[in-house]
């Protein structure tokens, strides 16, 4: 039930998507993707604060979404990731079938990655693609990743700065997207990266329950951001999406819940 | 404390409109031009929606439209939204001269050419106007 929720939510936000940059691209709305992408607000943040004023097109609704996916964060850690972002939502399907495609059982890729070096990875090169997109927004004043985003680049019909090479790049992501699930997710977004600390100490945990847990491992082969379910009592990591695939394919349907931390009841 | 599954679902709804609802509160010009005309007795202000003021720099230009035209006071841009707010003094001037100096041609100081139809006035004060 609510894994057929959850792909109603992500096939609903791909098609809105969709439609809207396909709308602007036509000339019959003045609303473009790029305003609802919640990195703005964060790109447009030094703007507003140096010069009272936001950056290039970006504005207002992206300031407001960036600030609501805070608060989600906090409490519902990267729910939005698992839940509403379009491109989330594409790679992962991207994921779903490279897996098929390469015949693995987990969502682990196609390399071995040593968990040390996967949580490095995670942290360097998103850090560095937040430092990087910033420092050029700030320095120049324009949305200077537009022609490199893959959700803009997916979503806007061709729209403003996307050139050839943006749907090279674009491409390339799907393609490495098929060999290791969610690479763009875990290892670029940098929307992924600036959530993350709030994310991290998010409220809302999925607790496995080791007097009911049989140690299968469904719930770690379940899971798109491939945690290691079965091996802790509690998720703490920051990159959980809150999908519940992991709830979905537990075969005694009671060992994983999820709890409010923090809180007695 | 144990919480059901359907909250997540329901927080991310709630987020989305948090988000998009609460947006209005933050908003702020892209682009404030005063200029220099004589105060007005008693000047109003209009809300158009232009199409092709969608950043701060298409926002410059359309305020650009406007500084040579008498009785002008204030222009603010919130181009996310293609919102502009003119105020401008009744006595010297109307809507209409404004409209038709906002949809003018616009000399482009970079490339030194003059454009055409760069910007169109959709709606004046909330009400839908014909396009030209």
């Amino acid at each position: 039930m609510i894994k057929r929720l959850r792909t109603i939510f992500q096939a609903g936000v791909v098609l809105a998507a969709i439609v809207t940059g396909m709308r602007f691209a036509m000339g019959w709305s003045l609303t473009s993707v790029e305003k609802y992408c919640p990195f703005g607000g964060l790109e447009t943040a030094y703007a507003l604060l140096a010069r009272k004023r936001f950056t290039c097109a970006a504005g207002e609704l992206n300031l407001g979404l960036f600030v609501a996916l805070i608060l989600l964060a906090v409490l519902a850690r990267k729910a939005f990731c698992g839940w509403a972002c379009p491109l989330g939502a594409v790679f992962e399907w991207t994921g779903r079938l490279g897996r098929k495609v390469f015949g693995r059982e987990s969502y682990q890729g196609l390399w071995d990655i040593p968990p040390k070096v996967d949580a490095t990875l995670k942290i360097v090169l998103r850090l560095a693609v937040v430092a990087a997109v910033l420092a050029a927004t700030w320095a120049t004043g324009e949305l200077v990743f537009r022609g490199y985003d893959p959700y803009y680049v997916l979503f806007s019909a061709n729209g403003h700065d996307v050139r050839t090479w943006s749907y090279a790049i674009l491409g390339a992501l799907f393609l490495l997207g098929a060999l290791v699930p969610l690479a763009w997710c875990k290892y670029l977004c940098p929307l992924g990266a600036a959530l993350w600390p709030f994310s991290a100490a998010g409220r809302i945990r999925l607790r496995r329950h080791g007097e009911l847990c049989t140690g299968c491992g469904s719930c770690d082969d379940a899971c798109p951001q491939a945690l290691a379910v079965s091996s802790v009592p509690e998720v703490r990591s920051g990159e959980c999406t809150l999908c519940l695939e992991c709830t979905a394919a537990c075969p005694t349907g009671g060992a994983l819940e999820l709890h409010l931390t923090g809180v007695r009841p | 404390m144990r919480i059901p599954q359907w909250v997540i679902p329901t927080l991310v709804i709630l987020c989305a409109v948090l988000g998009i609802g609460g947006a209005r509160l933050l908003a702020v010009p892209s682009v404030v031009k005063e200029y220099s005309a004589a105060p007005a007795a008693h000047p109003r202000t209009t809300l158009l929606v232009v199409s092709g003021v969608k950043c701060v720099d298409t926002a410059e230009r359309a305020a650009n439209q406007l500084k040579d035209l008498p009785g002008v006071l204030r222009f603010a841009a919130y181009a996310s939204r293609n919102r502009v707010e003119v105020t401008f003094d009744p006595d010297r001037v109307g809507v209409q001269d404004i409209r038709e100096a906002i949809e003018g041609p616009v000399y482009d100081e970079g490339t030194q050419e003059t454009q055409f139809h760069v910007f169109q006035v959709l709606e004046v004060d909330g009400l839908e106007v014909p396009t030209r």
